[in-house]
């Protein structure tokens, strides 16, 4: 029997702020096991605090499938609702890829780098 | 009427590797991971992995959502040889199957705020084939090598 490689399950969260943006790091994995919990922990943190822009810094987020792109969108559409904005930062190429491909690109801002996603204009 | 490739039905073929799981998202995931495990010391690469990888997911939360209505009494079947050359994986729920040809884009403006209908989508973006049984309620699943 051969031992899994890695807990791909694992999905790191750390929490920063810049100014008016909440930056969230997330790391490891967004599979169908941690999808909802992080979901439901991006919720909290818009609920909880005064941020008006979430960054979620995908630069060290190796994995993620239809359910980890469902939590963001469900945390998109929460916000939305509360004049909240969503952007992604630094995904890696693979990441990138698949935003693509699923055309969330036209859904979310997604920036290169960090600093460019701090500096976003509100209304841009 | 031409029939896709993708909606051809299979011919089932005795895959070496069986293993029946609860359905539930962290048992079947264990699978998962075995088969890219395999997949890593046989020489795929990176991106081969990641492929399988997501297809596996897509396909094993469909088969517990939608086949198997979450319903843990349940079981989902995996079948799955990893070979020198293609990886088949085969994923069968208890449900009664669906059209794989009458999924909503998830790509079409209005569907774009929805969290959920993109597994198809992923699945067929990133292996080299799909396909579906008669019933629909199993899936194959083939990445190739190169």
């Amino acid at each position: 029997m051969t031992a899994p490689s890695q807990n791909p399950g694992a999905c790191r969260m750390s929490v920063d702020h810049q100014g008016a943006a909440i930056v969230v790091k997330l790391a490891g994995s967004i599979n169908m096991d941690v999808a909802d919990d992080v979901q439901r922990r991006l919720i909290e943190l818009i609920d909880s605090g005064n941020a008006q822009r979430m960054i979620l810094d995908l630069a060290e987020l190796d994995f993620i499938a239809s359910s980890g792109l469902g939590a963001i969108i469900a945390t998109h559409v929460h916000g939305r609702h509360q004049d909240h904005e969503l952007v992604l930062a630094q995904p890696a190429p693979k990441i990138r890829e698949l935003l693509n491909l699923t055309r969330l690109d036209k859904l979310f801002p997604i920036y290169n780098t960090l600093e460019e996603a701090i500096n976003r204009p509100a209304d841009a | 009427m031409s029939e896709s490739i993708s909606s051809m039905p299979f011919k089932p073929k005795e895959l070496p590797h069986q293993v029946v799981v609860p359905s539930n998202l962290r048992a079947a995931r264990e699978i998962e991971e075995q088969i890219v495990c395999l997949a890593e010391k046989a020489g795929y690469s990176k991106e081969a992995s990641f492929a399988i990888r997501l297809a596996i997911e897509e396909a094993i939360v469909n088969a517990h959502k939608h086949g198997n209505q979450n319903d843990t009494r349940k079981t989902i079947t995996v079948s799955y040889e990893v070979g020198a050359q293609r990886i088949v994986v085969r994923i069968r729920d208890e449900g009664t199957g669906f059209d794989p040809e009458h999924i909503p884009d998830p790509t079409a403006p209005e569907r774009l705020p929805l969290p959920n209908g993109r597994g198809i989508m992923l699945m067929r973006a990133y292996l080299d084939q799909v396909t579906y049984n008669e019933q629909g309620n199993e899936v194959q699943l083939v990445k190739e090598k190169s």
